[in-house]
C-alpha cells in the first residue's frame, strides 16, 4: 500500500518550526481523517497535528522534545490507494520554512541529497533509505536552513552615503528625520526629500539650544533606540508623610522612593542590568540618580551606594547634589555610573508619565504628585481619606519583562509602606 | 554648408598638413584616390604628395615606424583600418610608444586613429571599442570625441601633444553626424563637457553612447526627470572634476560605455565617484556596456549586444526610482 | 688596387687583415674586460636584475658600431649582446654602469636597467624586450630623416636568430624594403634561443635566403674571425649608405654564455662546442695580433690594463651615486604633465 506523509503544518503566519510535546499514536495503529495525532508547540501555542488521511501509521519519525521544520516529515500512514493518488494529485509544497532552497548556496547536503534522489521535489514517492535520510537530516530545524538573506539592504530606513554626509554635515541625527515621509524606494528618506524638508524649515522661528538641552536631547535619542516600556503602581504617601515629620533634615516624598527602589534592587539585582551583546551587565553598587530640573534641562547627579545610605545620609547628599546642580556645578562624574534614576514629575502635578531612562540605565522610577482621594478600607470597611500617587517604572524590555518590572515596583510600594524603616 | 564628423577628421588632417610639415599620414589603403577604407584621407595624398603614405599590412611595423619618426621630431599620423587590427599593433603603442618617454626622456608624439565601434552587420573584428584597453596602460592619452567639433579640434590637438594619443574615431558617426561648420573654438583635451544640463542623474559616457544617452534624457523628460548628460571626450585623462561635480548636482551616476563590460572606462569612473564621491551618491552608481562576448554580426543580436536606447532608459529609471 | 699598393708599400711589419683591425679588437676587449667586471659584479650581489654578456659575439658587435658615424647621423639600435658596438658606436663606459648600478645618473634614472639603455637623441636606441620591435622603429627614424633631406645616414641593427622567428621582424624587414630606407639587419646565430637550439627555431636551409625574400642584398659571415666581420659588415654599412637595398647580415658563432648570467647553459651540447664557430673570436683575435706581430704580449697586457682601470674608474664613480629616491620620482608616463591622469 502506498504511503502518504505526515507533514509538520503550518501552524501560524510567522510559524518556521515547532516543537513535539507529545505523540499519540504508534506505527500499526489505525487512525482515522484528520484525526489529532501529534501535539507540537510553537513559540505561541501548543497545537494538533491531524492526519492526512485515514489508514494505518506506517512509522513515527519524529521524537518528542524534537524541533522540526514546517513540511518536515514526521512520519508516513499507510494509506489506500484512492488517497494516496489524491494526495499525490495534490503533493505537498515544498516545505516552505525551509528557507535554503530559495537561496542559491545556502542547500544543505540533505536537500541535495532529496533533489538528487526524487526528481520532483515531493516528498511523497520516497523510499524507506530516502525518509531515514529525511527524518535524520533537513526535517530537523537545528540543522536546518539559515535566514533569508534579503534582496537589498535598502528599506525606509536607509540613508543613502549622499543623506548621511549632508546629515553629519548639518549635524542631523536619524531622529530629526523623524516628520520626512521618504519618497524613495521603499520609503527611504532621499536627499531631494531632505533638501526639500531643510528649505521648508527655513525661515521659521528658530534658536540655538542651549547645551544642556542638545545633551539632553542626544541622551534621550540614544535612549530610544531600545524597546522601552512603563508600569504603574498607586502608592500610598501617608505613611511617607507621616514619618517625614518626624525626621530632620526632611527628605521628599522622591528620597523615600529612591531609598524603596535601592533597597528592591538589592534584592533583584538583575532587574537593573544592562544587556549590552550577549551579556546581562550588573553594576559592583546600586548608585542612582535623581532628576533635578536645571535652567532649560535635566540634570541627574548620582548618589553612591543608596542601598547602603541611610535616608538621613541620602537627604544631605541631595540637599548638596541639588545646589550644585542649580548652581552648574555638577561635575560629569557626579552625573555617571548610576543603574537607575528616580524622577519626581509629581512636582510639575502630574500624575502619570513615561519618563525615559537615561541610555545608559534600564531603570527609572517615577512620581506622580500625590492628591488626597477616597480610599476602601479594608479594616475600617468605608472609603477614608488618603494620599494616593502613581508610581510608574520605565524599563528596557530587553532586560527585564512586564512582570519583572511589576514585581520590582510591587516591592517598592511595600517598603513605602513602613518608612520609618527606610 | 555641412560637415559630418568623417569630413571633420579629413579636414583635420588636411589642416595639419597644410600648418605643420612634421606630419604625415601612414596607413592601409590611404594614399591614391582610393583614400582610405572609410575615406578619411580622400584627396589627401594627391593634394600632400609624399605625406600620405600605404603601407603594407603590418600594423606592428606601421606604429613602430611611427615611433621612430617621431622620436626624429616627426608627427605622424597611424590610421589603423579598424580598432580592432590595433591588436596586431599592441606592443609597439604599450611597450615601445608608451614606456618611452618614462624610460628615457625622449617623448613619441604620435597619433593612432582608430576607427573603433560596431555598426550594423560588422561582427566580431570589425566592431570593438578599445579605449578601455589603451587606458589601462602607462604613457598614453587616449581621447574619445563625440561630435563634428571634437573630431576635428581633438585630432588637431592630438597632433600637437608630445606623447602618444591614441584617437578613437567612432565609425557609426562617421556619416550619420552632422555640423553646420567646422569649430572655430575648442575645449582642450582632458575636459569633459556638460552635453546636457539635469538635477536628477548623471549619465557619464563618451563617443557614440553620448549621443544614445541624449536620446534617453529626452525620453525621460516627459516624465518629469532631468537627466544631465557628461561627454568625457577624453577617457585618459579622465576628467574626474567634471564628474564629482555632476554626481554633486544630481547624486545618482549612470556610467555607459559601448566596450565589453570587464573593467574599462565605465569601471574607472564608477570606482573613482565611489571613492572619491561616496558622499555625494543617493544612489548605488550603476553601469551599462556591451555584453561579454564576441560582438555579433547579425543586427538582431549586434542591437542588443551594445549599450542601446531602452537598455540604457531602463536602468535609468531604476535608478531614478531608488 | 690602391690598398694593394699600399700593403705591398709596408713590407718590414705585416699588414693587418683589416686596417681598423686593432682599434676593432680594443672594442672587443673592452666588452670582455667590461662584461667580466659586470659578472663579477652580478655575483657580488651589487646587481639587481639581470646581466646579459655578449661573450663570443665581440668580432660582429664591434664590427656594428665601428662603421657608423653620428657626424653623419647614422643610429645604431642594437640589442643584448652588444657591448662591443655600442662602445665602438660611442656609448661612455660610465653609462653602462651606472645602469647596471642602477644610478640615478645614468641615461634611464633606475627606470629601466641593463641592456635596455639607449640614448634615443644621440642615435643610439633603446630596446624593448621584445624581439623584433626596434626594426620598425628605426626604419620610422631612417624615413624622417629621407623626410627631412637629410643625406649620406644609414641604420644599424641587430637581431639574433631566435629574435629572427618573430612577426615583429619580419613585419619590420619587410617594410623597410618597401621604404628602401638605408637599413642594415645584422643577424647573428649563436645556435640558442635561451635554451632552445635552432632545429626548434626555424627550419629554412639558411636564413641569408630570407635577404632575397625580403628584397635584401644578403651576405654570410664568419662570426668568430674578426676581419671577415669588419669586411663584411663594413662593407654592408658602405652599400646601405650608398643607396642599395637593405642590406641584411647572417653571422654564425656560439654564444660562449649563458642566455644571462643567471643561466649556466648546460643545455649546450658538447658537440657543438668542437664546431669551428664555437672558437672564441677574441682569443682568435688576439692569437692573430700577436702570430702577425702586430702587438706584442706587452702591448696587448698593457692595453688589457688600461681598459680594466677605465672600467674600474667608471664602476667606482657609479658606486658612489646615490640610487634613485621613490620619494623624488614625478610617477608621470606623460611628457605633458597637465594630461596625466590624476589616481586618489
Amino acid at each position: 500500500m502506498p504511503q502518504v506523509p505526515i507533514t509538520m503544518p503550518q501552524l501560524g503566519e510567522s510559524m518556521a518550526e515547532a516543537t513535539i510535546v507529545s505523540i499519540k499514536v504508534k506505527p500499526g495503529e489505525k487512525v482515522s481523517a484528520d484525526q489529532e495525532i501529534i501535539e507540537v508547540e510553537t513559540d505561541k501555542a501548543v497545537m494538533g497535528v491531524t492526519t492526512p488521511c485515514a489508514g494505518e501509521v506506517a512509522k513515527i519519525d519524529a521524537e518528542v522534545k524534537g524541533t522540526y521544520a514546517v513540511g518536515a516529515v514526521l512520519g508516513y500512514i499507510e494509506a489506500s490507494e484512492a488517497d494516496a493518488a489524491r494526495f499525490q494529485k495534490r503533493a505537498p509544497q515544498p516545505p516552505k520554512g525551509d528557507v535554503a532552497k530559495e537561496i542559491p548556496g545556502r542547500e544543505t547536503e540533505s536537500d541535495k541529497a532529496v533533489k538528487t534522489q526524487n526528481g520532483s521535489g515531493s516528498h511523497f514517492q520516497v523510499d524507506e533509505a530516502d525518509v531515514m535520510s529525511m527524518s535524520a537530516g533537513s526535517g530537523r530545524a537545528d540543522q536546518g536552513a539559515g535566514l533569508p538573506v534579503p534582496a537589498s539592504a535598502k528599506g525606509a530606513g536607509y540613508l543613502s552615503p549622499r543623506v548621511r554626509a549632508r546629515m553629519a554635515e548639518l549635524q542631523l541625527t536619524q531622529a530629526d528625520l523623524a516628520s520626512i515621509a521618504g519618497t524613495g524606494s521603499a520609503g527611504r528618506v532621499t536627499v531631494k526629500d531632505l533638501e526639500s524638508f531643510l528649505s521648508g524649515i527655513e525661515g521659521q522661528p528658530a534658536e540655538k539650544p542651549s547645551a544642556i538641552r542638545t545633551g539632553v536631547a542626544d541622551a534621550m535619542r540614544r535612549s530610544w533606540t531600545r524597546p522601552l516600556a512603563t508600569v504603574g503602581l498607586s502608592v500610598c504617601l501617608d505613611p511617607v508623610l507621616d514619618d517625614r515629620k518626624k525626621r530632620d533634615p526632611k527628605p521628599g516624598p522622591a528620597l523615600y522612593a529612591l531609598r524603596a527602589l535601592a533597597l528592591a534592587i538589592a534584592e533583584q539585582p538583575n532587574a537593573a542590568a544592562r544587556l549590552i551583546g550577549g551579556k546581562a551587565i550588573r553594576s559592583e553598587s546600586i548608585d542612582i540618580g535623581v532628576a533635578v530640573e536645571a535652567g532649560e534641562g535635566i540634570m541627574v547627579p548620582v548618589i553612591r551606594n543608596a542601598d547602603k545610605t541611610s535616608l538621613a545620609d541620602l537627604t544631605s547628599r541631595y540637599t548638596e547634589l541639588v545646589e550644585l546642580a542649580r548652581r552648574r556645578r555638577i561635575s560629569a562624574e557626579m552625573t555617571t555610573g548610576g543603574i537607575a534614576s528616580v524622577s519626581n514629575f509629581g512636582t510639575f502635578g502630574l500624575d502619570w508619565g513615561t519618563p525615559i531612562p537615561l541610555p545608559d540605565q534600564t531603570l527609572l522610577l517615577g512620581l506622580g504628585a500625590g492628591k488626597k482621594a477616597p480610599t476602601w478600607s479594608e479594616e475600617k470597611q468605608q472609603f477614608i481619606p488618603a494620599t494616593q500617587a502613581e508610581l510608574t517604572l520605565s524599563f528596557d524590555h530587553r532586560s527585564l519583562d512586564g512582570g519583572g518590572a511589576g514585581r520590582l515596583l510591587k516591592r517598592v510600594v511595600e517598603l513605602l509602606a513602613s518608612p520609618a524603616q527606610l | 554648408m555641412s560637415v559630418t564628423y568623417l569630413e571633420a577628421i579629413r579636414e583635420a588632417q588636411a589642416r595639419l598638413l597644410r600648418e605643420d610639415e612634421r606630419v604625415f599620414i601612414y596607413g592601409q589603403d590611404i594614399a591614391g584616390k582610393f583614400g582610405g577604407a572609410f575615406k578619411a584621407t580622400k584627396g589627401l595624398a594627391e593634394q600632400f604628395p609624399g605625406r600620405v603614405l600605404n603601407t603594407p599590412i603590418s600594423e606592428d611595423a606601421m606604429v613602430g615606424t611611427a615611433i621612430g619618426a617621431a622620436m626624429e621630431g616627426m608627427r605622424p599620423i597611424v590610421e589603423m583600418q579598424f580598432a580592432d587590427f590595433s591588436s596586431i599593433a599592441l606592443n609597439q603603442i604599450l611597450n615601445n610608444a608608451g614606456t618611452h618617454y618614462y624610460r628615457t626622456s625622449v617623448p613619441v608624439p604620435i597619433t593612432v586613429r582608430l576607427p573603433s565601434g560596431g555598426t550594423k552587420g560588422s561582427g566580431p573584428f570589425h566592431s570593438q571599442s578599445m579605449e578601455g584597453l589603451y587606458s589601462h596602460y602607462p604613457g598614453l592619452v587616449v581621447v574619445t570625441p563625440a561630435t563634428v567639433e571634437d573630431a576635428y579640434t581633438m585630432l588637431i590637438d592630438a597632433v600637437q601633444i608630445d606623447d602618444p594619443v591614441v584617437y578613437c574615431e567612432h565609425k557609426y558617426l562617421y556619416y550619420h553626424l552632422k555640423a553646420e561648420a567646422l569649430p572655430d573654438d575648442k575645449l582642450p583635451i582632458g575636459k569633459a563637457r556638460i552635453v546636457r544640463p539635469g538635477r536628477d542623474l548623471s549619465i557619464v559616457t563618451y563617443s557614440a553612447m553620448v549621443h544614445e544617452a541624449l536620446g534617453v534624457a529626452n525620453e525621460l523628460s516627459p516624465d518629469g526627470w532631468e537627466v544631465e548628460v557628461v561627454d568625457l571626450r577624453s577617457v585618459k585623462p579622465l576628467d574626474t572634476d567634471t564628474v564629482l561635480a555632476s554626481v554633486a548636482r544630481t547624486g545618482k551616476l549612470l556610467c555607459v560605455g559601448e566596450a565589453f563590460p570587464w573593467g574599462g572606462v565605465t569601471a574607472e569612473v564608477v570606482a573613482r565617484v565611489a571613492s572619491e564621491g561616496f558622499h555625494l551618491l543617493d544612489a548605488a552608481p550603476a553601469r551599462v556596456n556591451a555584453k561579454d562576448t564576441p560582438i555579433p554580426y547579425h543586427p538582431n543580436l549586434w542591437s542588443e549586444h551594445r549599450p542601446n536606447k531602452s537598455s540604457i532608459a531602463a536602468k535609468a529609471r531604476q535608478i531614478l526610482a531608488e | 688596387m690602391l690598398e694593394t699598393a699600399e700593403r705591398g708599400a709596408s713590407s718590414s711589419t705585416k699588414a693587418p687583415p683589416h686596417e681598423r683591425y686593432l682599434e676593432a679588437f680594443r672594442w672587443m676587449l673592452t666588452a670582455r674586460v667590461l662584461e667580466e667586471k659586470l659578472a663579477s659584479l652580478y655575483r657580488g650581489g651589487m646587481i639587481v636584475g639581470g646581466v646579459y654578456l655578449g661573450r663570443g659575439q665581440e668580432a660582429i658587435s664591434a664590427a656594428c658600431g665601428m662603421f657608423l658615424d653620428k657626424s653623419k647621423g647614422d643610429l645604431f639600435a642594437p640589442l643584448i649582446r652588444d657591448q662591443a658596438g655600442r662602445s665602438a658606436f660611442g656609448e661612455p663606459l660610465l653609462d653602462v654602469v651606472r645602469t647596471y648600478l642602477g644610478s640615478a645618473k645614468g641615461p634611464m634614472r633606475g627606470r629601466d636597467g641593463n641592456i635596455h639603455r639607449g640614448r634615443p637623441r644621440e642615435g643610439q636606441l633603446a630596446m624593448i624586450s621584445h624581439l623584433g620591435a626596434m626594426i620598425s622603429v628605426l626604419v620610422g627614424r631612417l624615413m624622417a630623416k629621407r623626410m627631412r633631406g637629410e643625406k649620406g645616414f644609414v641604420g644599424l641593427t641587430t637581431i639574433g636568430e631566435g629574435g629572427m622567428q618573430t612577426g615583429a621582424t619580419h613585419e619590420g624587414m619587410n617594410i623597410a624594403a618597401v621604404e628602401q630606407v638605408p637599413l642594415v639587419v645584422v643577424a647573428t646565430n649563436n645556435h640558442y634561443a635561451y635554451s632552445t637550439p635552432n632545429d626548434r627555431e626555424f627550419a629554412c636551409a639558411a636564413l641569408v635566403d630570407r635577404a632575397k625574400a625580403y628584397g635584401y642584398e644578403g651576405a654570410t659571415v664568419d662570426g668568430t674571425d674578426l676581419a671577415a666581420c669588419l669586411d663584411v659588415i663594413g662593407g654592408a654599412v658602405k652599400r646601405a649608405r650608398a643607396g642599395r637595398p637593405p642590406q641584411l647580415v647572417v653571422a654564425e658563432i656560439l654564444r660562449l654564455a649563458g642566455h644571462g648570467e643567471h643561466d649556466d647553459a648546460s643545455y649546450v651540447a658538447p658537440e657543438i662546442k668542437k664546431e669551428s664557430f664555437a672558437q672564441d673570436a677574441l682569443q682568435r683575435a688576439e692569437k692573430l695580433i700577436l702570430d702577425e706581430g702586430l702587438l706584442g704580449r706587452e702591448g696587448l697586457q698593457q692595453m688589457r690594463a688600461q681598459i680594466a682601470a677605465e672600467v674600474d674608474a667608471a664602476v667606482a664613480t657609479a658606486q658612489q651615486e646615490d640610487a634613485p629616491h621613490a620619494s623624488e620620482e614625478d610617477w608621470s608616463a606623460l611628457s605633458t604633465r597637465e594630461l596625466a591622469d590624476q589616481f586618489a
